[in-house]
């Protein structure tokens, strides 16, 4: 065959499939957009549910989200970055950094109705916390751990070592090289993992669905130790437990654009804050 | 680039210093051998032989300098040529102060010195002060990166060879006259044909010098035989 | 007075025996170059000046390194105060991505200096120094990263200048450089000798030649040569020497 025309019959099928890729991605949000803008009002984001969760709004399920998302990002957040930066900086090719390596690995790998048992067995029951946005938070978070190690660990990958041997030449210390050098250049980065990984969890249902998540509670939380609402988790009850499903569909669709809208801010947000910062840094160097 | 000037440069200038100080002290050997072969004087004679050993050293430095200089900075372009025509330059003054040594050494052996009569008939003093001024006038070419008199020190060079031919007609008459004084008149014809040579030398000078700052070769081409040829091109450029 | 003495120093990287009994003095404000073909154990030998080697796991070292009469191997020594006073600038400029000002002060911060005033002052001496701060004198509060390559590397050099250092090594500091920027480095280092004894790697002789007292040539881990920079590279004494800075190596 013409070479040409290999070329040109290869390059139409990378495109029509990209095309397709895009093309999935749009239908969902249209056809999410299309069945719940018509609910959604500031009455259906700022009020609470009613007649059987058909009539009111998700507010306390997306004041729920956020808390839990606040909480597990508390969680992760410190314990990720910490032990990336023990694997990245300390032990870098030694057995510890591998071993670490392959369990987190393992760990993100473990499908995430396992992290809802294991959050009610560990959190709920054995700590006596109940179903609490506690008990949720430090479920979601362990969820989130694995991703926001494997970013941190990305990012600490991509400071350059010429840094750290600069700054090392300069007298400074290890924790210095770190604390001055290192973290601010990998911060961008960083930051967009862990944002990244909020977008994960602010989705997930089956980890809450045993810890903290509440199926109907008109009121918001006083503390940690409350249930919640939680929007995926709502959106799974109207569309699957309703009295009136055919009812509810409205609803679930409005409660689906919020939580995807949701999503998407979060995500844009990233990819604002790592151009943002690059820019500032003067690119990767 | 800066206007600081650089290591480099330094020792370009450290080395141009060197030889206008060795320059300087060839002239006032020359003009030295000069007044003492014409009066005869003994004193001065004997000073040029004493400060011949500087002249030595200096060229002997100079070349340690360029050596150096080649090695550590790899000079290129009219870095380059000027450190070439700086070695050929310092070797040649050297030479120049060898006549001028020898010719106060036959000063000091003052019984075959030629009487004044005869020096005044071979026009001695002139030959002295055309060589003098062809040297001194290089220098100046050279300090001021000016070709332009190049042409009339060549040119001078021709008068010198001129009264150099006539001063061995004259001797070569006079020899036949008064055998006698055979091995004076040899001696005396040494002494011209020394001054002759400077001459020559100087014309060398200045060819390094031409190379130096016009990047042309004046040596063994129709240019250095035709020294009008430079003073046509010289209105040209001038005008 | 010799600011560094060797004796004897060995090197190894796991089984790699790097250096082999190389025993060197440096002279206190001098400029002493290292050059040889890639691998021969220069850089390695710089690096053992300022303990970058400690970074690399498995190395091995007998033989003594003093400076300052000071056996730096001994183990009462501080690595982090060696390092302060014995400066280092990398191959490529590493300046980190701080503004210009920071980049200066951060050697000054890491060792515990908070005095405001103190810290302006070393950082404008620092980039005088440095030849640098009349390009940036009005835009310390600029990224490091808008600066040229050359400018960079001033920036690295100021900025190892700034905690006084005794020694600056510098590892082929203008290799990554245009030849207007290097020739700018090779300036700044026949100033710098004034106050600092600096060390440098170079893979390129003729920069051996312009900026060096003496010169060190390696070869195969061994000090091949050691002598008067103009001698070497008048009249090397060894046929090695000759043939390398030749060009008719191998």
């Amino acid at each position: 065959m013409d070479k040409k025309l290999a070329q040109k019959i290869a390059f139409w099928i990378f495109r029509i499939l990209g095309v397709f890729v895009v093309g999935i991605l749009l239908w969902i949000l249209g056809f999410i957009i299309y069945n719940g803008i018509g609910v959604i009002s500031l009455e259906f984001i700022f009020d609470a549910p009613r007649d059987g969760m058909l009539k009111g709004g998700i507010f306390p399920a997306i004041v729920g989200t956020f808390c839990l998302i606040v909480g597990s990002m508390i969680v992760a957040f410190p314990l990720g970055v910490m032990s990336a930066i023990y694997t990245n900086e300390y032990v870098r090719d030694g057995k510890i950094s591998r071993f670490i390596r392959m369990m987190t690995n393992n760990l993100g790998s473990i499908p995430s109705v396992i992290f809802g048992l294991f959050g009610m067995a560990l959190f709920v029951n054995a700590m006596s916390w109940g179903d609490s946005i506690i008990a949720g938070s430090f479920t979601l978070g362990l969820l989130a751990l694995p991703l926001v190690i494997r970013t941190t660990e990305e990012a600490l990958r991509m400071v350059p070592d010429s840094l750290r041997v600069g700054s090392y030449a300069l007298g400074a210390s290890k924790l210095q090289t770190i604390r001055y050098v290192v973290l601010p250049t990998a911060f961008p980065n960083i930051v967009t993992g862990l944002i990244l990984s909020i977008g994960r969890v602010s989705g997930e249902t089956a980890p809450i669905l045993f810890t903290v998540a509440a199926y109907f509670l008109p009121k918001l939380p006083s503390s940690i130790f409350d249930q919640v609402m939680a929007l995926p988790y709502h959106l799974y009850v109207i569309s699957t437990s309703g009295t009136n499903l055919e009812a509810a569909r409205p609803v679930a669709y409005g409660t689906a654009l919020v939580l995807i809208t949701l999503v998407l801010i979060i995500n844009f947000t990233a990819s604002f804050i790592r151009r943002h910062f690059s820019k500032k840094l003067g690119g990767g160097h | 680039m800066d206007k600081t000037i650089r290591h480099f440069d330094k020792e370009l200038i450290y080395l141009k210093s060197e030889i206008s100080s060795m320059w300087q002290l060839v002239l006032s050997q020359l003009q030295k051998c000069k007044q003492a072969y014409l009066t005869g004087n003994i004193e001065l004679a004997r000073e040029v032989v004493i400060r011949e050993k500087s002249v030595n050293s200096f060229e002997l430095g100079i070349d340690i300098g360029c050596e150096n200089f080649i090695a550590l900075f790899s000079p290129v372009a009219m870095d380059l040529r000027f450190i070439i025509s700086l070695i050929k330059i310092s070797t040649t003054l050297e030479r120049i102060a060898d006549f001028a040594d020898g010719i106060a050494r036959h000063v000091i052996d003052n019984d075959k010195m030629a009487p004044d009569s005869i020096k005044e008939d071979l026009k001695v003093e002139a030959m002295f002060d055309a060589v003098i001024s062809m040297l001194s006038d290089s220098f100046v070419a050279l300090e001021s990166e000016n070709t332009k008199i190049a042409g009339k020190i060549l040119q001078r060079d021709d008068d010198v060879d001129i009264l150099y031919r006539e001063g061995r007609k004259y001797l070569a008459d006079y020899i036949v006259k008064d055998p006698a004084k055979g091995e004076c008149i040899l001696e005396t014809f040494l002494t011209l044909r020394k001054i002759e040579r400077i001459g020559d030398h100087c014309c060398n000078i200045v060819e390094e010098i031409v190379f130096y700052i016009d990047a042309k070769v004046l040596k063994h081409s129709k240019a250095r035989k035709l020294p009008e040829k430079i003073q046509e091109n010289e209105v040209e450029t001038s005008g | 007075m010799n600011i560094i003495e060797t004796k004897d120093v060995n090197f190894y990287y796991g089984d790699f025996h790097a250096l082999k009994g190389v025993s060197l003095d440096v002279a206190k404000n001098s400029v002493t170059a290292f050059i040889g073909p890639s691998g021969c154990g220069k850089s390695t030998f710089l690096r053992l000046m300022n303990r970058m080697n400690d970074l690399i796991p498995e190395t091995r070292l007998t033989g003594k390194c003093l400076i300052n009469g000071e056996d730096i191997y001994d183990k009462r020594i501080d690595v982090d105060v060696l390092r302060k006073k014995v400066g280092m600038v990398f191959q490529k400029p590493n300046p980190f991505p701080k503004t210009i000002f920071e980049n200066i002060a951060y050697g000054l911060r890491v060792n515990g200096i908070k005095d405001k005033a103190f810290i302006q002052n070393r950082v404008e001496e620092s980039l005088k120094s440095a030849a640098l701060w009349e390009e940036v004198k009005d835009k310390l509060s600029r990224s490091a990263y808008d600066l040229s390559g050359g400018q960079q590397q001033r920036l690295c050099i100021a900025r190892a200048l700034a905690v006084k250092p005794d020694i600056l090594l510098m590892d082929e500091p203008a290799s990554a450089l245009d030849p207007i920027s290097t020739s700018k480095i090779e300036e700044l280092i026949f100033t710098l000798k004034a106050e600092y004894t600096i060390v440098i790697v170079t893979h390129n002789m003729q920069q051996a030649a312009r900026v060096s007292d003496t010169t060190g040539f390696f070869m195969l881990g061994e000090l091949i040569e050691f002598s008067d920079t103009k001698k070497m590279f008048l009249n090397p004494s060894k046929e090695q020497t000759q043939n390398y800075i030749t060009g008719r190596f191998g």
